[in-house]
């Protein structure tokens, strides 16, 4: 069984080694120190199981165990954990595997024998109940065979097309297979919907304008990746679009 | 400190110190009070109100200073004599001083002749002083009762928030430095045992720290050592830099302190970076007056000042309060992309 190992302290990924190294049915194949190396490594390595730390800079382990789950090979997910009580109780309720640090051999070997794929909903369920934000920092899309990670703060819009949903970002333009709906729940904090099948990102937008024929529309500050037409203001959603706008 | 001294007066004693000039200040005062209730629920239409403002003054003043100099005299008995034998003993003392008062008044009254000075038969005056002062002075003492006890709570609160922020490593802190420590066992064990080492003697700090107020060098070792366990565990992404050239070894500072403002910067700074930063810490001296700030980088993003990290926070503010009234001062700055906590309060070198 490969083993990926993620944890942004050294000496607790080393930790982890060293009680692998005398388990022969593992093999620790790669180590990462955060989230988005975790990912491409899972990519490349296609680990069976990543031990994940949860409490790591930029991508947390719950946000990386999300992205990993939308992996082809969707790697098992064992987490890692010094002290999170509420994390805990949620692993404990929904069977999830995980071990505390400082990391025991015996509860180590039973973790890993039972660790097992998570889906979306238990993840979510998870960050709810350790209050962790649920919102993702990153979107995972894949283009061309790779795996790209696009910060949500360099999103522009996500805009739903028959089965995709395309996501405008400032450096350039990504297809991602999931609902819009979802994205607007998650995101509602810092996007805004202003068309059944858009939302914008509060930030981007400079201004509305009434369109020749009496419509109104968003302007955005940086109006070099995505054209002005696509973003008319549906009647529906006007309202709220005003309402948010004056709240920045 | 009040906080200290409370651990060594027994729990019963609600008396203040009736041989203090304020105390009798407020003992005449209550009394003229008292007089002056009592006479004009009294006074008749052909008396002057000035006139028997003054005869019921001069009876419940005699009574109030000599009831002052008795509760003085008895104060150190009644502290040891535990709750319901002191509140009867004082009771009775004041009592039997009244009615001694009460007839003294009587029979100075009869000497000299002027009847009309009490208006009354020697039993229904003497009866009449026992019910009043009994109904006085057990009000007093109820009062006082319930104001000591009052005080005490407040006192015992502040005790326990200091207890609590003394217990407070965080519990994330102490797994994370076991499991390094379990890791270096193989890796480094000479580290691993200077872990161990630096690891007892924070908790020790921390443990002992019923003591109020510690030197500076005390703890800023504190905070060293902390420093040294979190650097083994971060690597090059912790980097602290101490500019306290100025700071006065030996001046006092509430204990724990630094250290755990310190622990915030990492936990809420330094941890959330992918690549670290720099913790600042900076001392001044001013005449009178020392101002330490602990600075961190702020990840972009992220919520700032969560739970743990108010709650430190309020922490100290109360223990700066505590120890200094309105002469310290604790501030957060969080604009731009670092956080910093300013600790001001009066330079104090101690008695060496």
């Amino acid at each position: 069984m490969k083993v990926v190992v993620v944890d942004d302290e050294q000496p607790a990924r080393d930790r982890l080694k060293q009680l692998l190294d005398d388990e022969p049915e593992y093999q620790v194949v790669g180590e990462a120190a955060n989230g988005q190396e975790a990912i491409k490594l899972a990519v490349d390595l296609q680990p069976d199981i990543v031990l994940l730390d949860i409490r790591m800079p930029g991508m947390d382990g719950i946000e990386t165990a999300h992205h990993l789950n939308g992996l082809e090979n969707a790697p098992a997910i064992v987490f890692t954990t010094a002290y999170d009580e509420y994390a805990i109780d949620a692993f404990d309720v929904r069977a999830i595997g995980y071990v505390l640090k400082p990391v025991r051999r015996s509860r180590l070997s039973a973790a890993l024998q039972q660790a097992s794929r998570l889906a979306p909903s238990v993840l979510a369920t998870v960050a709810q109940a350790a209050k962790i934000s649920a919102e993702r920092k990153y979107i995972c899309a894949r283009s061309h065979g790779e795996l790209k990670l696009i910060p949500v703060t360099d999103i522009i819009c996500f805009r739903a097309e028959q089965k995709y949903v395309v996501v405008d970002h400032n450096g350039g333009q990504v297809l991602i297979d999931e609902p819009l709906k979802a994205l607007a729940i998650e995101f509602d904090e810092t996007f805004v919907r202003i068309h059944r099948s858009v939302l914008v990102a509060i930030d981007c937008i400079l201004r509305l304008e009434k369109t020749a024929d009496g419509k109104s529309r968003i302007v955005l500050r940086d109006t070099s990746q995505v054209d002005d037409k696509e973003l008319i203001i549906s009647r529906r959603h006007l309202a709220e679009v005003r309402r948010r706008l004056k709240g920045v | 400190m009040a906080a200290t001294k409370s651990n060594n007066e027994p729990t019963q004693v609600y008396l203040p110190d009736f041989c203090s000039a304020g105390a009798l200040l407020i003992i005449v005062l209550v009394a003229e009070l008292i007089a002056i209730a009592l006479t004009l629920a009294s006074y008749g239409p052909d008396q002057s109100f000035l006139i028997e403002l003054s005869k019921i003054s001069f009876l419940i003043l005699w009574i109030a200073l000599l009831g002052t100099a008795l509760m003085c005299q008895l104060r150190s008995f009644l502290e040891t004599a535990g709750q319901t034998r002191a509140f009867v003993i004082a009771f009775i003392a004041l009592e039997l001083m009244c009615l001694v008062v009460a007839e003294g008044a009587w029979q100075l009254t009869r000497v000299y002749g002027e009847s009309l000075i009490i208006n009354d038969l020697h039993s229904v005056f003497i009866l009449r002083t026992f019910a009043i002062s009994s109904i006085v002075i057990a009000l007093a003492m109820r009062y006082l009762y319930i104001s000591s006890q009052w005080r005490r709570s407040i006192v015992l609160e502040a005790q326990a928030r200091i207890s609590a922020l003394q217990a407070l490593i965080r519990p994330h802190f102490l797994f994370n430095s076991m499991n390094t420590i379990a890791s270096l066992t193989r890796t480094d064990p000479a580290q691993a045992e200077e872990a161990v080492e630096d690891l007892s003697d924070l908790l020790r700090a921390n443990l002992s720290g019923s003591a109020n107020q510690s030197s500076l060098k005390q703890e800023l070792e504190t905070a060293a050592i902390y420093q040294r366990i979190e650097k083994l565990r971060l690597g090059d992404r912790l980097a602290v830099r101490w500019d306290i050239d100025q700071l006065p070894m030996r001046a006092r500072i509430p204990s724990l302190t630094i250290q755990p403002l310190l622990e915030n910067a990492i936990y809420h700074g330094i941890e959330l970076l992918p690549d670290g930063g720099e913790v600042l810490v900076t001392g001044k001296k001013s005449d009178e007056y020392l101002e330490i700030s602990i600075s961190n980088p702020v990840a972009v993003g992220e919520k700032r000042s969560t739970g743990g990290n108010q709650m430190a926070m309020s922490n100290i503010q109360q223990r700066f309060e505590l120890a200094y009234g309105n002469k310290a001062s604790v501030k957060i700055n969080d604009a731009g992309d670092r956080f910093t906590v300013t600790l001001r309060f009066p330079l104090d070198e101690g008695h060496a």
